[in-house]
């Protein structure tokens, strides 16, 4: 049975967030991060592909187009894997909040969106150790267009123009991105994302996560 | 005819030598590829660990031993999945008789015996075409030792050092090749592997690769 389906039981907490670009998402955790160390907590930041191991060699191979969805979907889990092992185990066995901006289920959405099996990512990735909290940003792929796209044209692979979805980009990335919202919905349920409309104010949010945190660590027996 | 039916629907062959390392499996890859060749065919060979993407990165990693059992699982699945889908499918496809040396029966063997549950290792290729032949030349593990240690000396990773069996190396060695061997052997039957003692002369083996092969190309499958 999947380790995402299990309670850890290590001493710290573990939060994620996720949600399609322009969702707002980095922003809030950045938010929860500075207050958390402010307010003296322990606290440790990881974002999705950023390991040493890995990480150039996927931006790399998206620069050029060479990745097959598979490929793709694997070099992820490796990136996952190390930082998985490297960071976010060793934190939470050391008792830090640790903030992890995207998570397993990014891959469940977006390698899903792309074609590839959703059982068989699911148990490529059966040793993430489950989140305390995954929050999911929902908007709409129009608005996150719009904020991601205001001074550029999106990304290949963002654009999901490896799919040949069509060969206007902006279309493209309206279709795809329709398809990984699809597959974060149907994680709400599966994995017990608590889903936040990414349209209200930045300060409503915040309050929302805090107050999401607040009842997550006071079941640990940590008020803050 | 029957018998020589693909197991897969593309128009090539798919032929994989396994073996554990200084087992002979280059060698005999060498001589299958020319004898093929002479008859007109077209062979392409790929190995283990050559995507353009992925294999430097796995020979760094270990340069700076920075894998753990899954990074180690997890890279190696991505390396053959960047070649099975970039190179040896397209190969298939257009008719070609594709040699392998090594398969995914070598991460099943590797990754178990670091530990990994060969559930989840089996899932990592269950999308990889079943080869119409697979030769597994065996080896006792007392000659392997030697010749390995003869030829290409011991290496970190494939002593299995990383999985910490023993920090005397050469015991390290002994342990990991005998584990890999135990699940080759586990692996014979349920993957129908022609099992070839590898500590017979160089000839007679390719003997015994070269008529397999030929059982099949005569059946007319390739016409």
């Amino acid at each position: 049975m999947s380790k995402l389906k299990e309670k850890h039981n290590l001493k710290g907490t573990l939060i994620c967030v996720e949600g399609i670009d322009g969702s707002g998402k980095s922003t809030q955790l950045a938010l929860l991060r500075d207050w958390l160390k402010s307010i003296g907590q322990d606290v440790i930041f990881t974002e999705w592909n950023s390991s040493e191991l890995i990480s150039k060699t996927t931006k790399l191979a998206k620069k050029k187009n060479m990745l097959s969805p598979r490929t793709f979907s694997l070099l992820h889990a490796v990136d996952f894997a190390d930082r998985l092992k490297q960071v976010i185990d060793p934190a939470l066995k050391a008792g830090f909040i640790v903030l992890a901006d995207r998570y397993a289920y990014t891959a469940f959405a977006r390698d899903v969106a792309r074609g590839v099996d959703s059982q068989w990512v699911r148990k490529v990735y059966d040793f993430a150790i489950k989140p305390d909290l995954a929050v999911y940003f929902d908007i709409n792929p129009k608005t996150s267009m719009e904020r991601i796209c205001s001074n550029r044209a999106p990304k290949f692979y963002e654009a999901g123009m490896d799919l040949k979805l069509s060969n206007d980009p902006y279309e493209s990335y309206m279709i795809f991105q329709s398809r990984v919202i699809k597959e974060y919905q149907k994680m709400v349920d599966e994995f017990g994302l608590v889903k936040i409309d990414a349209t209200e104010s930045i300060h409503k949010k915040q309050t929302k996560i805090r107050e999401l945190l607040r009842e997550v660590l006071k079941a640990k027996g940590v008020e803050i | 005819m029957e018998k020589f039916k693909k197991k897969h629907n593309y128009d090539g062959l798919l032929i994989v030598i396994e073996g554990t390392d200084g087992s002979g499996k280059s060698t005999q890859l060498e001589l299958l590829k020319r004898s093929i060749e002479d008859q007109s065919y077209g062979v392409m060979v790929s190995e283990w660990k050559t995507s353009r993407l992925i294999a430097k990165v796995i020979d760094d990693a270990k340069d700076r031993n920075l894998l753990n059992a899954t990074t180690y699982s997890l890279l190696y699945a991505a390396d053959f999945a960047d070649r099975l889908e970039n190179t040896i499918i397209p190969a298939l496809k257009s008719g070609f008789i594709v040699l392998l040396d090594r398969y995914y029966y070598t991460a099943l063997a590797r990754d178990v015996v670091r530990g990994q549950d060969i559930e989840w290792v089996k899932n990592l290729y269950e999308y990889a075409p079943e080869p119409d032949l697979i030769f597994y030349l065996d080896m006792p593990v007392d000659v392997l030792l030697k010749r390995i240690i003869g030829t290409t000396g011991l290496d970190f990773y494939e002593s299995g050092r990383d999985v910490g069996f023993s920090t005397d190396f050469y015991k390290s060695f002994e342990i990991y090749q005998k584990k890999c061997l135990e699940e080759y052997n586990n692996m014979k039957n349920t993957y129908n592997f022609i099992s070839i003692d590898g500590t017979k002369p160089i000839a007679e083996i390719h003997i015994i690769m070269q008529s397999e092969v030929q059982k099949i190309l005569d059946s007319g499958v390739m016409y």
